[in-house]
């Protein structure tokens, strides 16, 4: 008796609910879709004592769907073909920024729905696997490239990625700082969607430095201040200046740090012998005669050497990004209490810096539109400001500094240049000219900047030499 | 008598014959040709005749390489004799000798990267062992800067290539050992040898076949040694170039400057120069083996 009372009560309790999905459809339903859902429902029963119990249905429910989904704001790039599958390959993000990654891509998805994204992160061997793949022709769609490094103009010089400044809406280009849309042109075209940037500062270690009596903040505010520093460190602590020559773009780093002009305005000869010049080369001899830096660093091709050094507590101080804290802290807990940070000093060009990483699409891409759609959604605003949150890196659009989270006030060490963040980044540019046949050049100007440093080779006759070598790379 | 036909045994080698074609004939055919174009690897070659080789026989820093790969072979000679001189002591039956043999094996079972990184940390300027050991005799006012010294960038390489292969050889030359006659050494003993006259009439001599092996191989190794530079110089080859040989100097030109062409040629010159060095090798030291 009682089961048949049940059965009763949710044979009527099932049609009540039925017609009630049903009256409670809207009006404006372009199309229909019946979807199944799984709904407890709570019903009292009464037979000889009141018993609560919940019993689980399968119900039918009438889900609204408008033909078309409503625009999303990030959805920027018009023409985005159908069904596209794109390569994309990022520099040294993976495992540490793995969620990140997915993340946006999944909102890039629902942005621009149908586009298929096959994601990969390069480390160590980036350069090879990228030169190899564009060889075997099954390079990335949408490629992260370092902007400091010159991997930009490098790619584009050779017709290998896509002129961003014919294919991209002035409304789109506006979202960037216009010093890092201007960055690195090739002809006087972008090849780069702007993404994260970086903002030097020395990082100082306080257990050594504060043994030479000097005060944090009376740090060098410009370059030439650091042989000074440098001898007073090795004195007082007996220990190396942990300083490096960008051995892979020495010219930048002559022209930033030395006001330099490397090449004539007709881009027919090289000049980088001028006093200039040699003044700046001068600064690295005198050094290391005085037995002041670590020779290992000071040549070393990559910025991880650097930063080992500093990380092991053997070094007062190292110039590098607030991002690399983290390593610190992760590889030397007991330094990170110790840790100072203060403004990078000066070169005498008075420029502060210049971008450290972009997006670029491969020129013989089959999903341009797609492609450009997601270089540009990684680089907007938000993406940049969700970045900007997990990391200490700053963004290369305006607008993702209006986030509350750039005006709060840093609590972390890593964070202590988000307040200057926007005003360091809106002047970043790059005063180095194009340089035909880069590597090469930069070959020889190393080779004469060693020969002048570690082969008594007078610093004049070193740069003068160079110069005659290298402009045969200009015939 | 009429010889048979037989397709089996070249069925049998087929699939080795493919391998060796498409792995190793194909691509040295390949570089041949990449070494008459100007390659950047990215843009397809253009084909420049003997620019590559002209350009090579002027090239300072590639004879300064070929130089530094000859010096190299002092590596060969040296492991010979340690590994034969740890053979014979890891040829005793001692309590826990499997032990010892075993650990001399260790760094043949380890990554260069892995071994070439340790060895930077020996020689670092602040903190390592090396200076801290030297300083702590006296030997030295003060720690020294091995890595950054020009003389010092290919002596390091070399002292790391020849405690890497040590163990291993020494396991080579411990097996020839043991398949030496005890009868032999039993006889220099009653000719009155000592223990140096009985190794050296009677276990080196013996040890012959695995000389010729190892001084081929490790010679070979030694022309191409390119992993202990890269890492000990932080992929600079040094300074001044210091440390760059044959192999370091092709990658250089191919995948940091991108002249995939002009590394070709330094490719075919390295395989000329291995090529020349194996027939000397095979042929003058067998002749040894067959005189015996």
């Amino acid at each position: 008796m009682r089961s048949k009372m049940l059965v009763v009560v949710a044979i009527v309790s099932v049609i009540a609910l039925t017609l009630a999905g049903c009256g409670a459809t809207p009006a404006p339903v372009v199309s229909t879709v019946v979807v199944q859902q799984t709904v407890p429902v709570k019903e009292t029963v009464v037979v000889t004592q009141e018993v609560e119990k919940t019993v689980v249905q399968t119900v039918q429910v009438e889900v609204p769907v408008t033909a078309t989904p409503l625009p999303n704001p990030e959805a920027v790039i018009e023409g985005v073909e159908p069904d596209a599958e794109i390569g994309f390959w990022t520099f040294w993000l993976s495992p540490t920024f793995d969620d990140y990654i997915k993340s946006t891509i999944a909102r890039f998805q629902e942005a621009y729905p149908g586009v298929k994204v096959n994601w990969e992160d390069h480390q160590a061997t980036f350069q090879d696997d990228l030169r190899n793949s564009f060889a075997a022709g099954n390079a990335p769609d949408v490629i992260n490239l370092s902007v400091s490094e010159g991997w930009v103009s490098d790619y584009a010089t050779k017709g290998l990625l896509l002129n961003l400044d014919d294919a991209v809406p002035q409304s789109v280009k506006d979202i960037y700082f216009p010093g890092l849309w201007k960055e690195q042109l090739v002809d006087g075209k972008n090849y780069q969607f702007p993404w994260y940037e970086g903002i030097n500062v020395e990082l100082i270690n306080k257990q050594i430095y504060d043994q030479t009596g000097l005060k944090v903040e009376d740090f060098p505010k410009t370059v030439d201040g650091l042989p000074a520093l440098c001898k007073t460190i090795k004195e007082k602590t007996n220990t190396l200046c942990d300083i490096r020559l960008t051995v892979n773009d020495l010219l930048a780093q002559m022209v930033y740090e030395g006001n330099v002009k490397v090449i004539s305005d007709d881009g027919k000869t090289f000049t980088f012998d001028s006093p200039e010049a040699v003044e700046w080369l001068q600064m690295y001899v005198d050094m290391v005669k005085d037995g002041t830096v670590d020779k290992t660093v000071l040549t070393a091709e990559q910025d991880r050497t650097g930063l080992d050094l500093f990380t092991t507590g053997k070094a007062a101080f190292y110039q590098t990004g607030p991002n690399l804290i983290r390593e610190v802290r992760a590889n030397n807990p007991g330094l990170y209490g110790y840790l100072a940070v203060v403004p990078a000093p000066v070169g005498k060009s008075g420029v502060l810096g210049k971008g450290l990483m972009g997006i670029s699409v491969k020129n013989d891409t089959k999903f341009p539109n797609a492609s450009i759609a997601l270089a540009q959604f990684f680089t907007n605003p938000k993406s940049m400001l969700e970045f900007s949150k997990l990391v200490a890196i700053y963004p290369s659009t305006p607008a993702s500094y209006d986030d509350p989270f750039f005006s709060t006030p840093p609590t972390a060490i890593e964070d202590s240049a988000r307040p200057i963040a926007k005003d360091i980044v809106s002047k970043y540019a790059d005063i180095v000219p194009f340089i035909p046949n880069k590597a090469d050049v930069n070959q020889v100007v190393l080779d004469a900047v060693q020969q002048a440093i570690f082969n008594d080779v007078p610093a004049q006759q070193a740069l003068t030499d160079a110069v005659t070598k290298a402009n045969a790379f200009l015939q | 008598m009429v010889k048979r036909f037989s397709l089996t045994p070249y069925l049998f080698l087929t699939p080795a014959l493919i391998a060796i074609a498409v792995f190793v004939l194909f691509p040295i055919g390949a570089v041949f040709y990449y070494s008459f174009t100007d390659y950047d690897i990215v843009t397809p070659p253009v084909w420049i005749g003997l620019e590559n080789y002209l350009k090579l026989a002027q090239d300072p820093v590639f004879w300064k390489a070929l130089s530094h790969s000859l010096v190299y072979l002092i590596v060969t000679p040296t492991l010979i004799v340690l590994s034969i001189a740890l053979a014979i002591v890891i040829n005793r039956n001692l309590r826990g000798i499997h032990v010892f043999r075993a650990l001399y094996y260790i760094p043949a079972v380890s990554g260069t990267i892995a071994i070439g990184i340790a060895w930077r940390w020996l020689f670092d300027a602040q903190g390592g062992l090396i200076n801290g050991v030297l300083v702590w005799l006296g030997v030295l006012q003060e720690p020294l800067q091995w890595l950054a010294e020009p003389a010092y960038t290919l002596p390091i390489a070399m002292l790391m290539t020849i405690w890497m292969g040590v163990g291993y050889y020494a396991m080579i030359f411990l097996a020839g050992l043991q398949n030496i006659p005890e009868e032999l050494y039993d006889a220099a003993l009653i000719d009155g040898a000592t223990d140096l006259q009985k190794h050296w009439y009677v276990s080196v001599p013996g040890l012959r076949p695995q000389i010729v092996f190892v001084f081929v191989i490790s010679s070979l190794a030694a022309l191409k040694v390119f992993e202990e530079i890269l890492v000990l110089t932080n992929r600079t080859g040094g300074i001044l170039d210091s440390g760059v040989t044959m192999v370091f100097y092709l990658w250089r030109q191919a995948f940091r400057l991108s002249h995939a062409g002009y590394a070709s040629a330094v490719a075919i010159a390295l395989l000329i120069l291995t090529l020349a060095f194996s027939v000397f090798n095979v042929r003058f030291l067998e002749r040894g083996i067959e005189a015996d």
